[in-house]
């Protein structure tokens, strides 16, 4: 299976690959040494004291959005089956424009740390937190063990380390750019990372069409005589089998990334709205160019991969598999040394995600559930204890979480992660920045019943009942729960909400005016009327 | 009263730049998804004799579209919103 790497290329490899490793490990701590003096108070911990430029924070963005997981599993996909890759890169694309003209203003002005401060602006602060800390951690977990197992593999197969060492060794490392560096550390790895990423992927998609004299013509002609589908691969394939899965998986693209709790806590890192509005424009730019580039590296991968023997095993299938098509076409084009490069770049890649989420991840623990619901006006000292102790507890989690789950099949987890962020993240924040008359009891309600529904249609559906419980018949016929579970959610915060007489609710809704007026320019309205 | 007046000026205007790129980011998404959807072989037209299809013209263009929508707001926004929240501070 390795062949690639341990035939006589392999010296050169790990040479180039391990040295740009090393290089990367030492700058990022060293950035983390500077960053842990600035990072003495939670609000520097979880918002790099709101320093970062729009377009800095758009890289960040980028970084976080960009994981190894989307660069590798989109080209894999791309290589697999052609046209299918580009309906996961536009959904994952088409969710920018809706975190910028609905999301981030709102945000920015209402919120300190992450979205719960949002929801909880005017409702009943400690059940809205709960659930919204509910919400963020699963998201935040799902996410990370795809990460982690995704991780281990990639780092088995690039530096031949055995899996429970690279795991050990992307947890201690993240677990030290979050205690010590907290966001601030955390944004600057992702720059780079993003930086990294972005070139890397330039460039192999440059030397790729430079062999076609950069006619997209050539290009796509020589991709479809390559490939054994021919045609097909230009047109939308088997991802796909039927109208409610496809509009589902759409929904849950669209409005999962609005509900990424790790990348929603990003918007406090700016000054204010304006930057809020500039990051989210940078990242759209980088983001789209980024899947472009996937999507020409996945074709590459077609025609200077699949009939290369140096790449397949004995039996024909691609080294690895095809989450590998984009580091053997990095070798097709640029040699030992871009491959190393390229594998450099994916392991600083799952270690800037993991930190990133492991920070969102902290955030919900401390500032969520411990300082405004298990211990109420706690101190700064504090919180920001219970911060550190949370990421390392999130670290050493990862870590276990990713050796329990090395053999499973991971894949549906990041899918799984996304329906959970469409159905409950989403709307109870959308919901509450936009309408009136919702309520506690209705966020509670129905935000529950969306989280429930979301993981129990995705059990007793194809993925884990057929799939992974071995099952003949899946009870919930679906792949992707979005279309029913965000129904569900927004019926049940609807319902609830209207039906809710309590005095409780009607001083919620009596706060609606003084919110929105916050939401929308960042002011208290009583402030702006006294002056 | 005076900062009523301005901050329901503010609310039209927010209104009026970000409902039609709303309404341009949903329904051609919507509508890619939903060829995707019901309609597959149409994507695997081919343009011109060439190998290029026209799912793939359309899904690049999608994503032109989302780029020039950001830009456009981030313009806009600049341009008629953030004025009018300065004026509400002073």
């Amino acid at each position: 299976m390795l062949k690639i790497f341990t035939s006589s290329q392999s010296g050169d490899l790990n040479i180039v690959a391990i040295w740009m490793f090393l290089i990367f490990v030492a700058v990022t701590l060293y950035i983390t040494f500077w960053a842990a003096k600035k990072t003495q108070s939670t609000n520097n911990f979880f918002t790099a004291g709101g320093n970062i430029t729009g377009f800095q924070n758009g890289l960040a963005i980028s970084g976080d959005f960009m994981s190894a997981a989307s660069f590798l599993g989109i080209s894999g996909l791309v290589f697999l089956s052609g046209f299918d890759g580009l309906i996961y890169s536009i959904g994952f694309l088409v969710g920018w424009p809706i975190i910028l003209l609905l999301i981030a203003e709102p945000l920015r002005n209402l919120g300190k740390y992450g979205f719960s401060d949002v929801v909880s602006f005017r409702l009943n602060e400690k059940p809205v937190r709960v659930l919204s800390a509910f919400g963020s951690l699963s998201t935040v977990i799902l996410y990370l063990i795809a990460q982690m197992v995704g991780a281990g593999k990639l780092i088995e197969i690039l530096f031949g380390l055995p899996y429970i060492t690279a795991e050990i060794i992307v947890g201690v490392l993240m677990i030290l750019y979050v205690t010590f560096g907290g966001m601030l550390a955390t944004t600057w790895v992702q720059i780079i990372k993003a930086i990294l990423l972005l070139s890397g992927a330039t460039l192999i998609a440059f030397l790729v069409l430079n062999q076609f004299d950069f006619s997209f013509n050539q290009f796509f002609d020589a991709a479809v005589s390559t490939h054994d589908n021919g045609l097909a691969i230009m047109a939308p394939g088997g991802l796909i089998s039927d109208p409610i899965s496809a509009i589902s998986l759409g929904l849950a693209l669209m409005f999962g990334t609005a509900g990424l709790p790790h990348i929603l806590m990003r918007f406090f890192t700016v000054s204010d709205a304006k930057q809020a509005r500039r990051s989210v424009a940078f990242a759209t730019g980088f983001i789209g160019y980024f899947y472009i580039l996937t999507f020409i590296i996945g074709f590459g991968a077609i025609i200077l991969v699949s009939n290369n023997p140096a790449y397949l095993s004995d039996n024909g299938q691609i080294l690895g598999n095809n989450n590998m098509a984009a580091i053997h076409l990095a070798h097709a084009v640029g040699g030992n040394i871009l491959l190393g490069f390229i594998s450099a770049v994916a392991f600083a890649t799952i270690l800037a995600v993991v930190s990133g989420l492991t920070l969102a991840g902290a955030s919900a623990i401390s500032h969520d559930l411990y300082a405004n619901v298990i211990h109420k006006g706690a101190n700064d000292k504090s919180q920001m204890m219970v911060s550190k102790y949370a990421t390392i507890g999130l670290g050493l989690m990862a870590i276990l979480l990713g050796i329990l789950f090395e053999e499973q099949n991971v894949a549906f987890m990041v899918g799984l992660a996304f329906a959970i962020a469409a159905s409950t993240n989403f709307p109870i924040l959308f919901l509450s920045i936009y309408w009136k008359n919702v309520t506690t009891r209705g966020v509670i309600v129905g935000g529950s019943s969306g989280l429930i529904s979301c993981i129990l249609f995705v059990i007793i559906g194809p993925i884990v009942w057929v799939d992974i419980l071995n099952n003949a018949q899946a009870i919930f016929p679906y792949k992707y729960p979005a279309l029913f579970s965000m129904t569900i959610t927004f019926f049940g915060i609807w319902f609830f909400s209207v039906t809710d007489n309590s005095i409780q609710a009607t001083k919620e809704q009596a706060l609606f005016d003084s919110q929105y007026f916050r939401a929308q320019t960042g002011y208290n309205k009583q402030r702006t009327v006294n002056q | 009263m005076h900062n009523e007046n301005l901050f329901n000026r503010l609310i039209k205007k927010k209104k009026r730049i970000i409902r039609p790129l709303l309404f341009l980011t949903v329904i051609p998404y919507l509508t890619f998804i939903c060829i995707i959807a019901f309609y597959p072989n149409y994507f695997s037209n081919m343009l011109f004799n060439s190998s290029v299809s026209i799912g793939i013209i359309l899904g690049f263009m999608l994503i032109i579209i989302i780029w020039i929508i950001t830009l456009l707001y981030v313009y806009l926004a600049n341009k008629h919103i953030e004025p009018i929240i300065k004026e509400l501070n002073n």
